[in-house]
């Protein structure tokens, strides 16, 4: 052992062996398959937002006269400052798309079910929390979409009964948005957020490390071949890979479709057609088929129950053995999510 | 897959990813490149103005960012530059620390734009304030209002009137385009203009008995006597003495030459009956062709020059002010340079000026050719240079041909026997001195004055409509149907002791109308 | 996607020559991943850098017969920097007039003009510069530095001269 490294080892005492066993968690085989790979893509998303975003809020100023400058400066002056902002976009769109890919093969695979219905629970949280962190970083540009979805979605928690106004104060910071409005969003996206999504993360990945990686055995495996590899190096490589293909798909994005600056918020007008982010077009598709109050409830509801489901679907198959439910429910779901998505797309109001 | 498959693949997507980091770069290459070409210069408060534009921002933020608009702006000129007045002039004031005055004249901008006030200040539009003496505003300050303030008719419900501002229409028309002359408020109420204080060469008043009576608010700024400013006339007279206003064209406080280029400046006051200018213009194919062709004019170009910068029309700068490629760009501030014959009095006057740029009147070619420092053939070729840009030198002088042609034959046979018709029948009494309590004084002043000069302005600038129905059609309709016959009802209603007068004006008149080109007349041929 | 290698659970067991080629697309891999991120990195610590150095834009200073030869008069750049601009030749070109920065090039201190003397004095450490603006005494002098000079231009009979474009309105 040299001098430096045993003058490290007095000062870090961790032995090889445990930090082998630390990093070489046995991967069971079926992550060979890349498909399973998709739990770590947001993960690696999110320090890519990270770190973009420390760089982005070196420039961006949280206040109404400033937000929309700001923006602009990064966009059109900073060097590089149209590539960060393109790459933080994408991979919010990534991150988001990737998640609920991992929650849809989570889902069809039963991999929810015990012992692991806690985590379920715990990626619903995060689901929640990262779909809240995108919405609050759209309105930071404070374009007129921005600042309008903003406000939609200020009122759509007001319709909730009994405590919706005051959720709305509480986000707006008064019954209307104001100057303050701006910086309590930023703080929810850049500080509050991502500090829940970390922990969540940390508990989502502790408890996979607790239970161990849903195993798999498919038909097409023959049954000499070895039901575990190793996290280091083979495993950590392939997410190395995946995550260099990330890069390079963000940046092609970034370069290929920039990110621009739509007219400046005015509180004055409300433009023609106002559209989310993607991703709340289902909710936004959805709100205009029912009445405020119903939309809103019934979203809840879905949540809640979606929530719950390990439970639900536990007590199903326990009621009926065999039942092929959570397939039929699954499906429909993902079919009607997909419809509102591509509805609410497709047409201008 | 094997580990060192991964590895490879590893490699290969890292390089994948360097590549797309290297278009990055090129893309940002690109962008910078295109930025610094298209980049505005930024605009920076000159110090000297720091101080105005933090409070003025709040109070009057319009002028602010008009002004940050301006080229002015773009050079580091600010407030002050422009309002930096001396201790001395006599509506100076201390405003916050810096001696200022309201109103900046064409010797301000002098100070810097020498040559553009220098051309200015011999043009006929530096002295339009010589109005201040004139027929018109006789009409504005007698006829239609009153020299002497009188007492209201009746209450007016609701607002206190106590006596009747019988300069009023003259304060807020003629002087709004003709200037007015700048006074400041005299403690008696009355005017304090440059007559009272005798400015010396410096524009600062000599006479300071003058000066002490001026009314200043509680801050020490003198305050302007409310019937002369606000006022942008082009022939102000100014209290340093200076002619006229450079804001009547590049108004305040964005200068725009941009706005000067345009008919619709000029069109402030080169329209209505009497001078329709504008109308004119929009009448002739160069005002179709800047309708439709305005957004290619390139109206924002630093030098605006005709021929490179644009084609497509001319504006009435381009005619009569900016450069072209004939001329070498040069551009004028003296309208009057391009300009061949004057169609502002009744009988239409060759533009041969003096040494002071003054019409020559004389008659003997010797002593007149001895007189003329500028010839109207010079001026024509001026703006010939300018025609020459888009039309052949045949072409013309064909239009010249017309348009000489057209002049002479309104001064020879209606201007110059009305005028002369005037003058006897004032000369012999049958009317009186004082204009337009007589039905023919009205009757020719409406000839001259709005009939013939829109007949000969719409010849000058192609507007045929303007040259015959607008103009020689009403100057005829006036001569013999109004003119002639209230000549005549005056001759033979001439009083006791006139009547010998009478008799030889219209001996004199009927001798006239049997000349050919009015004989049709007489010889039942308007009958037909 | 399937693998039919034995799992690498133990590498050391491997034949040298594969630990060699091991070990060759490790270090290419090393390197391939260290220039891509590195890039990246450097894209954002150039974010991070000052966009540019500040613009700079003409500011009219006078109309240049106001300034007499030998005069000088203070100007005040829009960034509060204070300047010099004197005349110091009667030609009528540009190069009768010159414009120094009062910041001294020692430590920053204002330095004045002792017209008696001639001189441009920094009262800090003594530093004198002559009416060109070249460091003559103290620790400027020693140093060989001069005041900062501004370049000027002149056009219609106006002067004008090049600032850093800072406190933009636009």
């Amino acid at each position: 052992m040299s001098a430096v490294s045993r003058w490290l080892a007095e000062r870090i005492p961790v032995q090889p062996g445990q930090l082998r066993e630390l990093t070489n968690e046995p991967v069971p085989n079926h992550l060979r398959r890349w498909w399973f790979c998709l739990g770590g893509t947001p993960a690696y998303l999110f320090v890519v937002q990270i770190v973009t975003g420390i760089l982005l809020a070196f420039y961006y100023e949280a206040s109404p006269e400033h937000a929309y400058e700001s923006v602009r400066y990064i966009t059109e002056e900073a060097a590089y400052g149209w590539f960060l902002r393109g790459i933080h976009k994408w991979a919010a769109t990534l991150m988001i798309a990737s998640m609920i890919l991992h929650q849809m093969r989570v889902f069809f695979t039963g991999a929810y079910r015990k012992p692991r219905e806690l985590n379920w629970m715990v990626g619903m949280c995060l689901l929640v929390t990262v779909l809240l962190t995108g919405f609050t970083g759209y309105s930071l540009v404070f374009e007129q979409l921005s600042y309008w979805g903003a406000t939609v979605g200020a009122n759509i928690t007001d319709t909730v009964p009994f405590v919706g106004a005051h959720m709305k104060r509480l986000l707006l910071a008064g019954d209307a948005y104001n100057e303050h409005t701006l910086s309590r969003f930023f703080l929810l996206h850049a500080a509050v957020l991502p500090v829940t999504i970390g922990l969540l993360l940390f508990l989502h990945i502790t408890l996979i490390r607790l239970q161990g990686v849903t195993e798999f055995h498919f038909e097409d495996e023959g049954p000499s071949e070895p039901k575990f590899f190793n996290f280091f190096p083979d495993h950590f490589l392939t997410e190395l890979a995946i995550g260099l293909v990330l890069m390079v798909l963000l940046s092609v994005l970034a370069t290929a479709l920039p990110v621009t600056m739509g007219p400046k918020a005015d509180p004055l007008t409300t433009p023609e057609i106002i559209k989310p982010e993607w991703f709340f077009y289902v909710a936004f598709r959805w709100l205009k088929l029912f009445s405020a109050t119903v939309a809103v409830l019934s979203m809840g509801f879905i949540l809640f129950v979606m929530f719950l489901w390990p439970f639900i679907d536990a007590w199903i198959r326990r009621r009926w053995p065999g039942s092929e439910f959570s397939v039929w429910v699954g499906t429909a779901g993902a079919l009607t999510i997909i419809g509102l998505t591509v509805w609410e797309a497709a047409v201008a109001h | 897959m094997s580990l060192q498959f991964k590895k490879l693949l590893i490699t290969v997507l890292a390089a994948a990813f360097l590549c797309s980091l290297l278009f990055v770069q090129y893309e940002e290459v690109t962008r910078r490149r295109a930025e610094a070409g298209l980049a505005e210069a930024p605009v920076a408060v000159p110090a000297s103005s720091e101080q105005c534009v933090a409070c003025h921002s709040d109070n009057t933020p319009g002028i602010v960012e008009q002004w940050k608009g301006s080229t002015h702006a773009r050079s580091g000129i600010g407030c002050y530059e422009c309002h930096e007045a001396d201790r001395k002039d006599a509506d100076s004031f201390d405003h916050y620390g810096k001696i200022i005055a309201t109103v900046v004249t064409p010797m301000d901008c002098a100070r810097c734009h020498t040559v553009e006030a220098g051309e200015f200040e011999r043009s006929h539009h530096s002295k339009a304030g010589n109005i201040l003496a004139s027929l018109d505003n006789y009409l504005a300050e007698v006829v239609e209002g009153s020299r002497v303030p009188f007492q209201p008719h009746g209450p007016t419900p609701g607002f206190a009137v106590n006596e009747v501002n019988g300069l009023a229409s003259a304060a807020t028309g003629c002087q709004q385009c003709h200037g007015s002359k700048v006074a400041l408020l005299s403690s008696d109420g009355g005017r304090i203009t440059l007559d009272d204080l005798q400015p010396d060469e410096n524009g600062q008043p000599t006479n300071l008995d003058a000066l002490a009576k001026v009314v200043k608010d509680s801050q020490g700024k003198p305050r302007y006597h409310p019937a002369t400013w606000p006022n942008t006339g082009i022939g102000r007279i100014n209290l340093d003495g200076s002619r006229g206003s450079c804001s009547a064209c590049h108004s305040r406080h964005d200068f725009s030459p941009r706005r000067a280029r345009q008919p619709e400046n000029c069109g402030k006051c080169h329209l209505g009956p009497d001078h329709p200018q504008k109308e004119i213009y929009e009448e002739s194919k160069h005002g179709i062709a800047y309708r439709d062709l305005r957004e290619h004019m390139n109206l924002e170009a630093d030098t605006w020059i005709l021929g490179e910068d644009y084609t497509q029309a001319p504006t009435c700068a381009t005619c009569h002010m900016s450069g072209n490629v004939n001329n070498g760009g040069r551009i004028t501030h003296d309208p009057g340079e391009r300009i061949s014959w004057t169609n502002r009095p009744p009988v239409s006057l060759r533009m041969d000026t003096d040494i002071n740029h003054v019409v020559v009147k004389e008659t003997d070619p010797a002593k007149r050719a001895k007189l003329v420092a500028d010839t109207a053939e010079a001026k024509r070729a001026r703006m010939q240079n300018v025609c020459a840009v888009c039309h052949t030198s045949d072409y013309i002088g064909s239009f010249y041909k017309q348009y000489d042609d057209f002049i002479v034959l309104y001064n020879e046979k209606f201007a110059k026997p009305g005028q002369e018709l005037m003058k006897r029948l004032k000369g012999a009494g049958l009317i009186s001195k004082p204009n337009f309590d007589e039905e023919i004084e009205w009757t020719w002043f409406y000839l001259w004055h709005h009939e013939g000069r829109r007949a000969r302005h719409g010849a000058s600038m192609m507007a045929p409509d303007y040259a015959q129905w607008h103009g020689m059609y009403e100057v005829a309709e006036r001569f013999y149907l109004e003119l002639i016959p209230q000549a005549r009802e005056i001759l033979e209603h001439a009083p006791e002791g006139k009547r010998e007068e009478a008799a030889e004006i219209s001996a004199w008149l009927e001798g006239l109308l049997a000349r050919p080109e009015h004989q049709w007349i007489q010889s039942g041929e308007g009958a037909r | 996607m399937k693998s039919k290698e034995p799992p690498a659970s133990r590498p050391d067991d491997a034949p040298p020559r594969r630990s060699f080629l091991g070990q060759t697309g490790g270090a290419a891999m090393a390197l391939a991943l260290a220039t891509s991120y590195g890039t990246c990195g450097a894209y954002g610590l150039r974010f991070l850098y000052p966009a540019r150095p500040p613009r700079r834009i003409w500011q009219f200073v006078a109309v240049a017969d106001r300034l007499q030869p030998g005069e000088s008069m203070p100007f005040r750049a829009p960034d509060g920097q204070r300047i010099t601009v004197a005349r110091q030749g009667e030609a009528g070109t540009v190069e009768d007039f010159i414009a120094l920065g009062s910041t001294c090039p020692h430590l920053g201190c204002q330095v004045h003009w002792q017209p008696d003397r001639q001189r441009f004095f920094c009262p800090c450490h003594n530093g004198v510069f002559d009416p060109r603006g070249k460091g003559i005494g103290g620790p400027p002098g020693e140093a060989g530095q001069s005041l900062p000079r501004f370049p000027l231009k002149l056009e219609g009979g106006l002067l004008y001269i090049e600032v850093p474009a800072e406190g933009l309105l636009v």
